[in-house]
């Protein structure tokens, strides 16, 4: 049985085996605030791990003997050890805690033992002046024996399991009786399926069986292994009561010693778990602008209808309507026309709201209505369609991450709204130069017809009074003061009739200017509350995505 | 080696009244109630995932399996051979054990583990019709075998003369190798006991897994002997001293341990007659007193028997707890569902759903005085259809009929979205709901869109049919106007959305929603206020139940998953029932003379 072939010979270089836990680490930072901590925990465990082992000694190799109870751990720990350390009884449960026995002095290995959790007391150490360069090839090597897993004593198997993460290679101890049981096969070798490369097992007690046996159990143990995954583990039959059946064993220790490797074939195992783990929570790689534009529009309609968008740009035409025929109406009837309220001051729109860095003032709060039922189940839907459309290509996992996102600042919404439409430049605040104009002609007309008024006025007066009329200049046969005045009131008349169609065309234009720029803050918002924060997630997930690819790597 | 045979043995068999094999009255009556609890344990399911579920779902197995292989068999022939089930862990040498003991090789022994995989039955010749297969015999759902086969669910039955009458053995597989059939047969094999030959071994004998089915045979009130194999010569005293301790401490101490040293077998494969010996004279005493086998046939069936009320009430519990899960469960959902209907039936009252669309169409619709002309003449309804036609463009009724149509359905769509997400997420945090869920349920159901849409035009001809019943012996209605039905249906409609009247607010007002407030008054003056109300009234109660309705098919998409569970609810107080008629009847028949 050479078992130094069966022990794979490729070397885990160290820098690949950090560059894959710094990206697991850096995983886990991405990760950390969109997926249920629940699934993390080995991810957690292991980096922990890894740091501890990865600072300590990596010139020891730690080497757990693990098995049932009965099966002669501590016996073969003994024998390995050539003295009597480990309590050795025929009444079961036998150890409670692990022994750790050392080849070579005991200082440096000691902090290894303190994180491993062995206490003091149980601590010893193999090699003395007397034993020359016996246990040399040995030296290096931390042996625990554990306790066992499967007997009455239930804190034994906690301790077990504790320790059985932390060490760097498992030497299981079978027996003839034992070696095909349920709990050793399902709770533990099937769990260690990708250890293969730092697990023996080691059949012990082979001095009860014939060696014809030993090769028929051998050969059934090997089978039990391949069903539980575990194919190329050597199996080693070995026994503590005879000297000369411990060799095989005792080489592979060698082997794993000088090797110097099992500690970082252990976390690079470990890692294969985990990046296989993690890979579940991967899809296809999702672009960040999954949120397609239908989307996007559909949610600044919903958003927009509940900002009331439509009822602030008609407003913004009424407004527009209101203070053109103010500005250019018939000037004596333009009186009449400021009695009506302005149809954005109504909604506290009139004044645009200046904003830049420096000013201190606080957007006012509109009169734009709130939002009914029907309106907000609008604005659900869409954030509601925003999240499905980005959590369609990625895994379930990912589900609950982009809701909570997509809604994380739907409470700022209505503020948010309405301050949007609170500091949208509406387009009005600059009164058109043809509105001055119309006015100006306005009261031209308006002056003519007055001053014709009062020089006929003044005609009838001199002539009710006998005075010498003043002389009638005359345009072709009506006298001039007649012109002045009927051409002054015809011309207002006719002046504002023909500017309405033009004010008409002018409010519609720029209710629909005001809509399209409403809209397009509205969107904006849309933008920074609802699809950014979904965004955010995607981005994680690629980044979490790449960072899984590299702990995968081989 | 040397046998320790406990002092306070209980197939001492003094004490024990002579065996009375008559069938009296109260067997009768045990047999018949344990048939009901069959029935009963039967028909018990437990849908739900909660950790008592698992549990009962076990129990309810064993007790059933008990009961057709054990229980009923052995209560319809109390005269049957004492069975000795031979059991214990993998390697304990079971199969060695049963071949010494009949001092012949019946069982293959071996070094693989497991061994043993088809049971093997020793019995004497004459025992034999015994144990036919077939309904009403022991373990009857297991096909005979003359030879050993690897079929799942065979004995091996062999006849040996060198058992006594009587008495029958049987090699059970393991209880604790990788062969999960092994641990099931083995489990099922040992319920079926009149005897449990319990054997385990030196390196054994504090192993978890046997101790837990220990303790299952101690509180089912099976008889068991041990024996403790494979002793190193050396340790007999001191490894059988703290066996003898540990069955002490768990009320074990007055079952017989033989004690079998680890020795070499002979060229048979046998144990040595040293060895075996003192367990061969134990079972030979024991096939021939016919009173200390029924003894112990009497107490093994009286304890199964006293075990079946616990463990049927545990069953019971188990349901009783299914159903209160499953309506916590089902709170949730309503809770979920009823937030919604709130939310839907304040959205309706508050009016504000007129806003925007609806009062633009509501305007277009008063302010082209359609609503007048419709009022006054058929000839109007003509005219705008003629329009419509002529121009192709929706007469500004029906816009306003379809903006409130897609409020409303947008409305529906949007509480039931956030219901079923709300029901969703509480479903999550119970881990019983998060079993049921399903993708599906996170959203609101595909159709909801066309099905809100459907209830929408329902309820609308609804209310159209209500004014033209309602108003119809109105004259202005009178006038057989069906637009003007239409008209003041729309009226109706809207006013289901205003509390009381409309009051312009800044937007409306701003829009010029005085024509608004002029509609209302032409209603007011057609209609008359308070009929205006008590239509607004019944039209809104209508959509209400409508919608209702709605939710409920809803939230029947979670609560069908539970409906099962609720069927549950009488089973468990079957259980305790059936379970009490037998405890009823065992004291009655008072199996061990003292009635305990």
């Amino acid at each position: 049985m050479n078992v130094a072939q069966t022990i794979p010979n490729d070397r885990i270089d160290t820098d690949e085996l950090t560059r894959r836990l710094e990206a697991l680490s850096r995983f886990l930072r991405v990760v950390d605030p969109y997926l249920p901590d629940s699934d993390l925990v080995a991810a957690h465990t292991l980096v922990e791990r890894a740091s501890g082992r990865l600072t300590l000694s990596l010139d020891h190799t730690v080497v757990a003997l693990a098995g049932s109870t009965g099966s002669g751990k501590s016996s073969l720990f003994n024998a390995l050890a050539r003295f009597k350390l480990s309590p050795v009884g025929v009444r079961r449960p036998t150890t409670g805690n692990a022994h750790a026995v050392v080849w070579g002095p005991l200082e440096p290995a000691n902090r290894l033992l303190d994180w491993v959790g062995v206490l003091p007391r149980q601590r010893f150490v193999r090699e003395s002046a007397l034993d020359g360069d016996d246990e040399a090839a040995l030296r290096g090597l931390v042996l625990l024996d554990l306790p066992d897993f499967d007997s009455i004593e239930r804190g034994h198997q906690l301790e077990v399991d504790r320790l059985l993460g932390l060490v760097d290679q498992i030497v299981w101890v079978v027996d003839p009786q034992k070696y095909g049981d349920r709990v050793l096969h399902q709770a533990y070798l099937s769990q260690f399926a990708t250890h293969s490369g730092v697990t023996i097992v080691v059949l012990n007690q082979a001095d009860r069986l014939s060696p014809a046996d030993t090769e028929v159990v051998v050969a059934d143990l090997t089978r039990l292994l391949a069903e539980d995954g575990l194919t190329d583990t050597p199996v080693i039959a070995s026994s503590a009561k005879q000297p000369g059946m411990l060799r095989d064993l005792r080489s592979a220790l060698e082997d794993t010693v000088a090797n110097r490797q099992a500690a970082l074939r252990r976390l690079s195992a470990d890692l294969d778990v985990i990046g296989d783990e993690l890979g579940s929570m991967f899809g296809p790689p999702a672009a960040e602008d999954e949120v397609d534009r239908a989307t996007v529009r559909q949610l600044s309609e919903s958003l927009s209808a509940s900002a009331g968008v439509a009822g602030v740009a008609d407003a913004t035409a009424g407004a527009y309507r209101h203070r053109a025929s103010a500005a250019t109406g018939w000037p004596l009837l333009r009186g009449l026309r400021r009695l009506r309220p302005d149809p954005l001051r109504k909604l506290h729109l009139a004044e645009p709201v200046k904003t830049d860095s420096v000013s201190t003032d606080v957007v006012p709060r509109t009169s734009v209505p709130e939002a009914d039922a029907a309106q907000k189940s609008a604005v659900g839907l869409s954030v509601r369609a925003v999240a499905d459309r980005a959590a369609a290509p990625l895994p379930e996992i990912w589900t609950p991450a982009l809701n909570t996102a997509a809604r994380s600042r739907a409470g700022d919404l209505p503020d948010a709204l309405d301050r949007a439409v609170a500091q949208t430049d509406l387009g009005l605040e600059k009164p058109p130069a043809w509105w001055r104009a119309v006015g100006i002609l306005q009261w031209v007309l308006l002056t003519a017809a007055g001053a014709g008024l009062v020089w006929l006025i003044l005609g009838y007066a001199l002539a009710a009074l006998g005075l010498p009329e003043i002389d009638g200049v005359q345009v072709g046969s009506v006298p001039l003061p007649t012109l002045l005045l009927l051409t002054g009131l015809a011309g207002g008349l006719l002046l504002w009739l023909l500017i309405r169609p033009i004010i008409e065309a002018g409010a519609r234009r720029a209710g629909r200017r005001a809509e399209q720029r409403l809209r397009s803050a509205i969107t904006e918002v849309g933008r920074v509350h609802v699809v950014a924060p979904v965004r955010e997630v995607l981005h994680a997930y690629a980044q979490a995505r790449e960072a899984v690819g590299v702990v995968r790597s081989e | 080696m040397k046998a320790v045979i406990n002092p306070s043995d209980r197939t001492g068999g003094g004490q024990v009244r002579p065996a009375n094999l008559e069938v009296p009255p109260q067997l009768e009556r045990l047999a018949t109630g344990l048939s009901r609890l069959r029935a009963a344990l039967g028909s018990a399911s437990y849908p739900l995932e909660l950790p008592s579920a698992d549990e009962a779902r076990r129990v309810g197995s064993a007790l059933t399996a008990q009961l057709d292989d054990y229980l009923l068999p052995r209560l319809s022939r109390l005269d049957a051979p004492l069975l000795v089930v031979v059991g214990g862990s993998t390697g304990a040498g079971k199969s060695t054990l049963v071949n010494s003991l009949v001092q012949t090789p019946v069982s293959t022994a071996g070094v693989l583990r497991p061994t043993t995989r088809s049971p093997v039955l020793v019995v004497h010749p004459d025992d034999l019709p015994f144990f036919a297969p077939g309904p009403g015999g022991i373990l009857p759902g297991l096909t005979r075998t003359g030879q050993s086969s690897s079929a799942p669910d065979a004995i091996q039955v062999i006849a040996a003369p060198t058992i006594g009458p009587g008495l029958a053995l049987l090699d059970a597989p393991d209880i604790d190798s990788v062969v999960d059939h092994n641990r099931k047969l083995a489990a099922q094999l040992l319920a079926a006991a009149d005897l449990w030959l319990f054997v385990t071994t030196a390196a054994r004998y504090a192993d978890a897994v046997p101790w837990e089915m220990l303790t299952t045979a101690r509180l089912r009130g099976t008889v068991i002997a041990l024996v403790l194999d494979r002793v190193p010569p050396d340790a007999v005293g001191d490894i059988a001293a703290h066996l003898g301790e540990m069955l002490t401490a768990n009320e074990l101490g007055s079952a017989p341990l033989f004690v079998l040293p680890e020795t070499e077998l002979d060229q048979r494969g046998l144990l040595p007659d040293a060895a075996i010996g003192p367990m061969r004279v134990w079972f030979a005493q024991l096939a021939e007193d016919a009173n200390a086998r029924f003894t112990v046939v009497r107490q093994t069936l009286n304890g199964a028997l006293a075990a079946l009320t616990p463990a049927t009430e545990g069953l019971a519990d188990a349901v009783d707890d299914q159903v209160r899960t499953a309506r916590s469960l089902d709170e949730r959902v309503e809770a979920a569902y009823r937030t919604a209907r709130r939310v839907a039936e304040d959205g309706l009252r508050d009016g504000r759903l007129l806003r925007g669309e609806v009062m633009a169409r509501w305007q277009e619709f008063v302010g082209t005085g359609d609503l007048i002309r419709g009022l006054e003449s058929r000839v109007g309804h003509l005219r705008d259809r003629l329009i419509a036609a002529v121009s192709g463009r929706p007469t500004p009724s029906h816009n306003l009929r379809v903006a409130m149509e897609s409020q409303l359905v947008t409305l529906m769509r949007g509480v039931a979205a956030d219901a079923a997400e709300q029901a969703y997420a509480a479903w999550q945090a119970h881990p019983a709901g998060q079993v049921l869920l399903n993708p599906d349920l996170q959203h609101s159901s595909a159709d909801l869109p066309q099905r809100a849409d459907r209830l929408v035009r329902d309820w609308q001809q609804w209310v159209l049919e209500l004014v033209r019943t309602e108003a119809g012996d109105k004259r202005a209605v009178a006038r057989g106007a069906a637009y003007a039905a239409n008209g003041a249906g729309l009226a109706v409609m809207i006013a289901v959305f205003t509390s009381t009247a409309f009051i312009p607010t800044g937007l409306e007002v701003a829009a010029g929603a005085g024509s608004a407030v002029a509609g209302q008054k032409v209603l007011e003056a057609i209609f008359g206020d308070q009929a205006i109300r008590t239509l607004a009234t019944r039209a809104r109660a209508e959509l209400l139940t409508r919608v209702e309705e709605l939710l409920a098919a809803e939230a029947a998409r979670f609560t069908g998953l539970t409906a099962a569970v609720h069927q549950e609810a009488a089973r468990g107080a079957l259980l305790r029932q059936t379970a009490a008629e037998v405890e009823k009847a065992r004291e009655e028949l008072a199996l061990t003379g003292s009635g305990s």
